[in-house]
């Protein structure tokens, strides 16, 4: 009764919500977490056409995105660190010294 | 017959002012150039046309034949052809050789006269080019040619008014010069312009022309005949184009001798003469020439009555000499007027050197109660002014007397006794300013202890060799009824003048009649200025003093309504109408940009946000396309 | 029939502490919904015979990456009024929403037209760590060794980021 589609609609619900929560949130760990929540609707699709092909190849790449995320949150969190400790804030949107038109 | 002589009559004053040119910027850029070297450029060039052009004249005199040189073809479009031409008959070679020995010995005395000035070699330089244009002027074979030294002389009569330029009231005078001087120019082009259509558009130059003038309609030649004439009143100061003349004595007393007195502001009468064949035909015309010769005669007298300006006295009585020369063409006796502007030529330009030689003498007074408050005894300076008063107020023997004489003669002969009238009037008026003139500045009873003043050779000179022209050259054009050649009239013959020819006995009255004229002109002047109490001087003051209000009213006519104009078409066309338009089509730009510019608001979700957004689109298309 | 409950459940909780995670302000609870999401999505790799991704899952994801998100939460000492302040929090939830279904429904839709396969759990030895490791040292050997080579460059990076700087760079460095 679980098919394709099912597991389909578990992965793509992540990378949505993952997606929303970039969209949604100014707290910077909030769209942190969202970016691994969307990876790992990422990585729940890849597994799932390894299920479903038989093929390792999938696998196997995840085993690298996980790599990968691992290596990205260690540098993410050093970089929320000196942010934090430049502005005292956690809010992404007071960034904005790259900004054209009239300055805040 | 050709001849390769005739352009080095041209090109020796043109070299020497390139030459001057170049030694001048060598001069004020790396070392200084002695003054003898910018002297002996600029005397040698006038004097290599003068004997060219004496060659010439010789030769034509011996073999009776004329020069032409074809230098090269201009423009040659379609039905006109102008060539570079010059033309050496009897009229341009009379013209080229007064004005190359007047205008050499004007160089001459320019030497004494500019002596440490600091641009020695720029004005030694502008008055090469201004005879160089001159003799283009006289010697051009088509109106085209005759317009390049029209136009030239106008500039260099601006170049050299404005001479003193740190004086901001020259460099206006200037400018005067130029702008009413431009107003003549341009109907002068309209003139050609019009005889070239009227004539067929035949190849212009001055035989063709006179060969073809009976085809052209009248009302068209009527037309380019009173736009002709338009150029001559701008450049020969005449009504209502005159009011540049006296503010044109601003510049350095040489180039009023030369340019406004001898040769640019006869060009006029020269011009009218070489379209003898145009102005013969158009009678009317001609007789609108020699009243407005005469009116401008009468007011220009009227007006020197009472100036007090050496300089601004001289200039007006060169206007009203002028008019008389134009009453002379204008009712057709061309050789006539052009006598006049020979004696003219010598006379006028040793008045200006002697009063030249004065303002030098007592340190730059031009007033003339100033002057003989300040009086300096410089016997040959006073021999020669006096002998050019006694010739221009027509006193026999003299040159004057010849020439005026004739002029009058003309008049009373074609029955304008309007005309004849106003000029003898216009002759008493003629000795009794000139007169008075004289007595105030030399002869008036002055407290100041008069003392000798020495006058360098080179002022003197010429002064003297120019008041034996004064004299002797009136014996040229004796008429028969004194037992004299009509050389002039001979040698002129080509213009087809009419000649004078009236009962003796009527010549010996009219003679009578001037003589007695001039004569009371002169005893007036003598009971009123010869004991004149110069401490109590007469000011400029009344209508006559101050000139009739002319220059006001051409200020109020032309100036003020063009400025408003300008100012109107500047603040509200150009800025308002014209720039607002431009701009605010480059202000809608940079609105819509600033407004495009807040999509970059450096907001890191902002921009996701739209990934997202154009990523949707994306999918959406391919939902779409994949039918799905 | 097990197999589906668990799914069930095992889904439901992934998109629950996902959905929590965008909701609560407080980055505490939004990092335990992320918590939870991840053990469950390491539940469904087990359900695909992925046995050693799930165990992978588990130790780095839940065990390692999520362990240093709460301990640098917790570092940084952040107080309520700290936090950002968020007032449009839910329309942009929604904007979200509506931004996202068309890629969902375009999926979804691709997916369902591939034939169906029976996804129970297979016992061969699928996705076991013996053929991971036979393929990853075989076939994608050259992959593994830049993956090692990319988490060293991590190490070092994140060392240097979050290093004190001296007192002249830390004034500049202390403006915005």
């Amino acid at each position: 009764m679980i098919s394709l589609t099912s597991y389909a609609f578990v992965a793509m619900m992540l990378f949505s919500i993952g997606a929303i929560g970039v969209i949604a949130r100014r707290n910077i760990f909030v769209i942190y977490m969202s970016i691994e929540m969307m990876l790992n609707g990422v990585n729940l699709f890849l597994v799932t056409f390894a299920r479903y092909h038989f093929n390792m190849d999938p696998q196997i790449i995840t085993v690298m995105v996980i790599a990968i995320a691992a290596a990205e949150a260690a540098i993410f969190l050093s970089v929320i660190i000196l942010l934090y400790r430049s502005r005292k804030s956690l809010d992404t949107d007071i960034f904005n010294t790259l900004k054209q038109g009239e300055k805040s | 017959m050709n001849t390769s002589l005739l352009v080095w009559i041209i090109l020796a004053p043109l070299l020497g002012a390139i030459l001057n040119a170049g030694f001048y910027f060598y001069h004020i850029k790396k070392e200084r150039v002695s003054d003898l070297t910018f002297s002996i450029i600029g005397t040698i060039t006038p004097l290599i046309s003068f004997l060219i052009t004496l060659s010439l004249f010789l030769r034509m005199k011996n073999e009776g034949i004329t020069f032409k040189q074809d230098l090269f073809t201009w423009l040659d479009i379609d039905k006109l052809h102008i060539g570079m031409s010059l033309l050496g008959d009897n009229l341009s070679i009379f013209m080229s050789m007064f004005v190359s020995f007047v205008g050499w010995l004007i160089h001459i005395y320019a030497i004494g006269y500019m002596r440490g000035d600091n641009g020695f070699g720029k004005f030694f330089a502008y008055f090469n080019l201004f005879l160089a244009s001159m003799l283009i002027l006289v010697l051009a074979d088509n109106p085209i040619i005759l317009f390049i030294g029209w136009e030239g002389v106008g500039v260099c009569s601006y170049l050299l008014i404005k001479f003193y330029y740190g004086k901001a009231e020259n460099v206006i005078a200037a400018n005067k010069a130029f702008i009413v001087n431009r107003v003549g120019d341009f109907g002068f082009i309209l003139g050609v312009v019009t005889l070239f259509f009227a004539l067929g558009e035949v190849d212009l130059s001055f035989s063709s022309m006179e060969a073809n003038i009976a085809n052209a309609s009248s009302e068209l030649l009527v037309l380019s005949g009173i736009l002709l004439f338009i150029g001559a009143m701008g450049k020969s100061a005449q009504i209502p184009l005159y009011v540049w003349l006296p503010d044109a004595m601003a510049g350095p007393t040489p180039i009023s001798a030369l340019i406004h007195a001898a040769t640019m502001v006869t060009a006029g009468v020269y011009m009218v003469a070489r379209f003898h064949f145009l102005y013969s035909g158009i009678e009317e015309i001609g007789l609108l020439i020699a009243y407005i010769g005469a009116f401008s005669a009468l007011l220009a007298a009227i007006i020197a009555t009472k100036q007090t300006d050496i300089k601004k006295i001289l200039a007006y009585s060169t206007m009203s000499q002028l008019g008389y020369m134009f009453i002379a063409v204008g009712l057709g006796f061309y050789s006539t007027g052009l006598f006049h502007v020979f004696t003219h030529a010598f006379f006028k330009a040793m008045l200006f050197m002697a009063a030249g030689g004065v303002i030098l003498a007592v340190h730059h007074r031009q007033n003339i109660f100033d002057i003989a408050k300040h009086r300096a005894h410089t016997p040959i300076i006073k021999f020669t002014f006096l002998i050019g008063v006694i010739a221009i107020s027509g006193v026999p023997f003299f040159s004057g007397f010849f020439s005026k004489d004739a002029i009058l003669a003309a008049a009373f002969q074609e029955g304008e006794y309007l005309i004849w009238a106003i000029a003898l009037f216009t002759a008493f008026l003629t000795a009794f300013y000139m007169f008075r003139l004289y007595f105030i500045v030399f002869v008036a009873p002055t407290k100041h202890d008069v003392k000798y003043e020495y006058t360098s050779k080179t002022i003197t000179i010429p002064l003297l060799l120019l008041a034996i022209g004064a004299v002797a050259a009136g014996y040229l054009n004796l008429p028969a009824v004194l037992g004299g050649e009509h050389l002039v009239d001979t040698w002129l013959a080509q213009l087809k003048s009419t000649s004078i020819h009236m009962s003796h006995l009527t010549e010996w009255i009219l003679m009578i009649l001037s003589v007695a004229v001039a004569g009371s002109g002169i005893f007036v002047a003598y009971k009123k200025y010869a004991n004149f109490d110069i401490y109590h001087p007469e000011e400029e003051t009344g209508l006559i003093g101050r000139r009739f209000y002319v220059d006001e009213l051409y200020d109020y006519l032309f100036v003020q309504s063009t400025k408003k104009v300008s100012t109107f078409i500047d603040k509200i066309i150009d800025d308002k109408i014209i720039d607002g338009f431009i701009m605010s089509s480059s202000d809608s730009f940079v609105n819509i940009g600033k407004k495009v510019s807040l999509t970059q608001n450096a907001n890191v979700r902002f921009y996701a946000t739209f990934m997202l957004v154009g990523m949707t689109c994306i999918f959406i298309y391919l939902y779409i396309k994949l039918g799905l | 029939m097990m197999t589906d409950i668990i799914f069930i459940a095992l889904a439901f909780l992934a998109i629950s502490g996902a959905v929590a995670m965008i909701v609560y302000a407080n980055p505490m609870y939004s990092a335990l919904g992320v918590l939870i999401s991840m053990l469950s999505v390491a539940g469904m790799f087990a359900l695909l015979n992925a046995t050693f991704l799930f165990l992978v899952q588990i130790i780095v994801y839940a065990g390692a990456i999520m362990t240093l998100i709460l301990f640098i939460l917790m570092f940084l000492n952040i107080k309520e009024e700290d936090l950002p302040k968020e007032p449009k929090k839910f329309k942009l939830i929604a904007l979200g929403a509506v931004i996202m279904i068309p890629l969902n429904i375009l999926i979804l839709k691709a997916v369902s037209k591939l034939p169906a396969k029976d996804f129970s759990i297979s016992s061969s030895d699928f996705g076991d760590i013996k053929p991971i490791g036979m393929q990853l040292y075989n076939n994608w050997l050259i992959a593994f060794e830049l993956i090692s080579i990319l988490l060293l460059v991590a190490l070092i990076g994140s060392v240097v980021l979050a290093k004190k700087r001296n007192s002249k760079v830390k004034n500049a460095g202390g403006e915005s």
